[in-house]
């Protein structure tokens, strides 16, 4: 120990050391008093935000075509440089939107005059087992009701 | 028109005008949406930021909403203006901090849209009390009013993109701001703070990310903005929030059985002292003020005064006793005029008497 460790999120002195096991996998976040404190010790999100800025980086160096900004930009600020940046980085952020929003598919509204095709498809996942359990319920008449719904929502994502 | 303006227009929050609660203070929803094409804020060069700024402000003019409210470009306020602006929470530090942000605010302050913060836009609406479904409501119809003009960028996988991972999506964050003194007196408030995050919501201080929670004062709000619809994030907000409003009352109940004298002197004290120190720090009298409120709730002062206390928190922050002084103050100056002004608006308080509720 020869060097002070730096802060995973600003480079500053560390003075706050937090020590994660995840199935028994040990990661270590530190972090300085500043970032420690705009965290809040209470906020898991952002101790997981820095677990994966320090992860070691898998890919190559990835630029958005659109406005320039590259994964070293990311691993500095934690935030994107604009909209189409989700189309470059989109794929290499699967793994910290899963640990940061537990899920990775959106299923909300939409602007108007666009499809909420991810709400629809929700609502069809939902519906196949709603249709499931009124079967085995027989309760048929219900049955009737979802597999007409089904239907549609088929047929609405087709076309969308 | 000028910060001022906005400081002594009357509003829910300071003159009771909306249906007040004892533990809920407030509603807020607020929704991160970006222009389609552009640079996130902190990217954008200068000349973007102008011209995401002009776009926005010229859509919200448009807006019935909007309709003679206010526009606030960062740039063109006082240090003191912008203080106030956060201490109201009508803009956050990181858009005060910055010259190219803006904020437009509607005449009656229940709307207000953060441009080029961490997102193009921030549109936010805050209602006094617990009224989660109306505040989205409006927010929703906001959304949709401003959708077509502006274009927001939206990605079927991902829904709303933003700056940030951590409000992609749906974009929305809807809180709560609760007043828990029974909770924090009984010692029971880290367990329930625990419980809250592990099942989901974040719990902040009364300002926001990283402040203390003066005044028994805390910020409940969703975390995950992906994967799952709005209402589902409100549903679930909602049952935490009547959760936790019902372990706050039982934590009262139980002190104020329990303590008998020792709650109802506590209660007093407080009394005592804002009626009668010549220099209060801000921690001390939000403490205090916050004693106050819980004797409204509780019956020990007339409720009809709650509203007097609650301008009082807000009236009682640094910028707010400055920009009444009329200028910049040092801190034992901040401490002397807050005391005068608490002190005159406590004047007639009666003497708190044993709880009835």
């Amino acid at each position: 120990m020869s060097q002070p460790l730096k802060c995973s999120l600003c480079e500053e002195a560390a003075t706050v050391h937090l020590s994660q096991v995840v199935q028994g996998k040990v990661t270590k976040v530190h972090l300085c008093e500043a970032c420690a404190q705009k965290g809040g010790a209470t906020d898991p999100a952002i101790f997981q935000l820095a677990d994966a800025l320090i992860a070691p980086a898998v890919a190559p160096s990835l630029i958005c075509p659109h406005c320039g900004f590259t994964d070293i930009d990311f691993r500095k600020r934690g935030r994107l440089g604009c909209p189409d940046c989700w189309k470059t980085f989109g794929d290499a952020l699967g793994g910290l939107l899963i640990k940061v929003q537990h899920e990775a598919t959106h299923v909300g509204r939409a602007p108007a005059g666009v499809a909420p095709v991810g709400q629809m498809r929700h609502r069809l996942e939902v519906a196949r087992t709603e249709m499931e359990v009124a079967i085995a319920a027989e309760d048929f008449e219900g049955a009737a009701r979802l597999r007409d719904e089904i239907a549609q929502l088929e047929l609405q994502l087709s076309n969308s | 028109m000028s910060v001022q303006d906005i400081l002594s227009a009357e509003n829910e929050l300071t003159h009771m005008l909306g249906a007040q609660q004892a533990v809920v203070l407030s509603t807020r929803i607020r929704l991160a949406r970006n222009l389609d094409g552009m640079p996130f804020p902190g990217w954008a060069k200068v000349p973007q930021r102008k011209e995401i700024a002009e776009r926005c402000v010229e859509a919200l003019n448009r807006s019935p909403k909007f309709r003679r409210g206010h526009v606030l470009r960062m740039g063109e306020l006082t240090d003191l203006d912008r203080a106030v602006l956060v201490e109201r929470h009508l803009v956050s530090k990181e858009l005060a901090s910055g010259k190219f942000g803006a904020a437009v605010i509607s005449k009656d302050q229940t709307c207000s849209v953060m441009i080029n913060e961490e997102d193009h836009l921030r549109i936010q609406v805050v209602k006094a009390g617990w009224h989660l479904r109306g505040t989205w409501n409006i927010a929703e119809q906001l959304d949709d009013a401003l959708g077509p003009d502006l274009k927001f960028a939206f990605s079927e996988k991902l829904g709303y993109l933003t700056a940030c991972p951590t409000n992609v999506g749906t974009g929305l964050r809807a809180s709560a701001m609760v007043h828990l003194p029974g909770l924090c007196l009984a010692g029971h408030m880290e367990k329930v703070s625990r419980a809250l995050s592990q099942d989901g919501l974040a719990v902040r201080g009364w300002l926001g990310e990283g402040t203390e929670a003066a005044g028994n004062i805390f910020q409940i709000s969703n975390q995950q903005t992906l994967g799952l619809s709005e209402d589902a994030i409100l549903r679930h907000l909602s049952g935490w929030i009547k959760n936790v409003v019902e372990q706050e009352w039982n934590a009262r109940r139980k002190l104020a059985t329990e303590e008998g004298d020792k709650f109802v002197d506590r209660l007093s004290r407080s009394l005592g002292v804002l009626r009668y120190a010549r220099l209060l720090t801000s921690a001390e009298s939000m403490n205090m003020l916050s004693h106050l409120r819980l004797a409204c709730d509780m019956g020990c002062l007339p409720e009809e005064r709650r509203h007097i206390v609650d301008r009082l928190m807000i009236e009682g922050q640094p910028a707010h006793v400055q920009m009444r002084q009329g200028g910049e103050l040092d801190s034992d100056g901040r401490d002397l005029r807050r005391a005068a002004v608490v002190r005159e608006a406590l004047r007639d308080f009666p003497e708190p008497g044993p709880p009835t509720a």
